[in-house]
């Protein structure tokens, strides 16, 4: 019994590392999908008020502290094509969110499971 | 610590079914993320503010200001001299390093449509924030029943024993 009982703490043990390790890296997802969040939100805002532009609006872009003249239709286009890069980010990361969350409800199964067959054993003794 | 992502219908689950640990789980989740819709709400508040003064400060500008002498702050203690030369152009941050050139009555109009798009978002957020509220109290209303009835079963044991 206290062999099985041993082996079953480093299981459980190394179970709950596993799911430990996954909700690291959960986090982290999830704070950089916010980022993703809030700068696709930011570009929508910019390419909304570019859009209300009349053509003779003149557009400047920040580079370092210099501003440059742009076109409007090409800024237009640049956010855009922002957007649409965000956006796949976004995806791939909020897939990437959902698998590990689905890996993190597994583990935390098994370490449940581990638990219980722990304390059974326990109880036994 | 658990995220309760993986059950994404809180509300269709009978709260009196579950365990007082999971309860109080929730409990921890609806708190979180209450105290995260609060920072939200909190950076909003100041984003309006921010517009609402820049709208303010071009509602103070007149056009007859034209060729007035006004004086400019270079550092917060020191002015120079300078004179308004174009009272129809401002140059507007609109976020992601684009600005936009725009005359007074367009810059007016920018400010307040931010400002009302932000009201907006404070208001879609404020509600959100009242039904998770709701739901909290009523968790924490049938976690405090389990604890009654828990300590009222314990009492019974105790003067059965």
């Amino acid at each position: 019994m206290d062999k099985n009982s041993a082996a079953l703490v480093k299981k459980l043990q190394s179970e709950l590392e596993v799911y430990q390790n996954l909700q690291k890296t959960c986090m982290k997802l999830v704070k950089q999908r916010t980022l993703l969040e809030s700068q696709l939100n930011e570009n929508k805002c910019v390419l909304d008020e570019l859009n209300l532009l009349a053509p003779d609006n003149k557009v400047y872009k920040l580079y370092g502290p210099v501003l440059v003249k742009q076109e409007l239709e090409e800024s237009r286009q640049n956010v855009g094509k922002r957007i649409e890069y965000i956006s796949k980010e976004l995806k791939s990361s909020t897939d990437t969110l959902e698998s590990v969350e689905k890996d993190m409800a597994k583990h935390r199964e098994s370490v449940q499971k581990l638990q219980q067959q722990y304390q059974v054993a326990l109880a036994m003794k | 610590m658990a995220s309760s992502e993986g059950t994404n219908k809180p509300e269709q689950i009978n709260l009196a079914n579950l365990s007082l640990e999971q309860l109080v789980q929730i409990k921890q989740e609806f708190e979180q993320e209450i105290n995260g819709i609060q920072e939200s709400l909190q950076t909003l508040y100041d984003c309006k503010a921010k517009y609402a003064s820049s709208k303010e400060a071009l509602e103070s500008f007149q056009p007859e200001w034209n060729d007035r002498q006004v004086l400019v702050p270079l550092t917060s203690s020191m002015y120079v001299p300078g004179r308004i030369k174009d009272m129809d152009n401002f140059v507007i941050d609109v976020g992601t390093g684009y600005y936009v050139e725009k005359n007074l009555e367009g810059s007016k109009d920018y400010f307040k449509r931010r400002v009302e798009y932000v009201q907006e978002q404070i208001e879609k957020i404020e509600k959100i924030q009242i039904q998770k509220s709701r739901f909290l109290s009523a968790v924490v209303g049938v976690i405090e029943m389990k604890q009654l009835a828990a300590v009222k079963q314990m009492q019974q044991q105790q003067q059965a024993a």
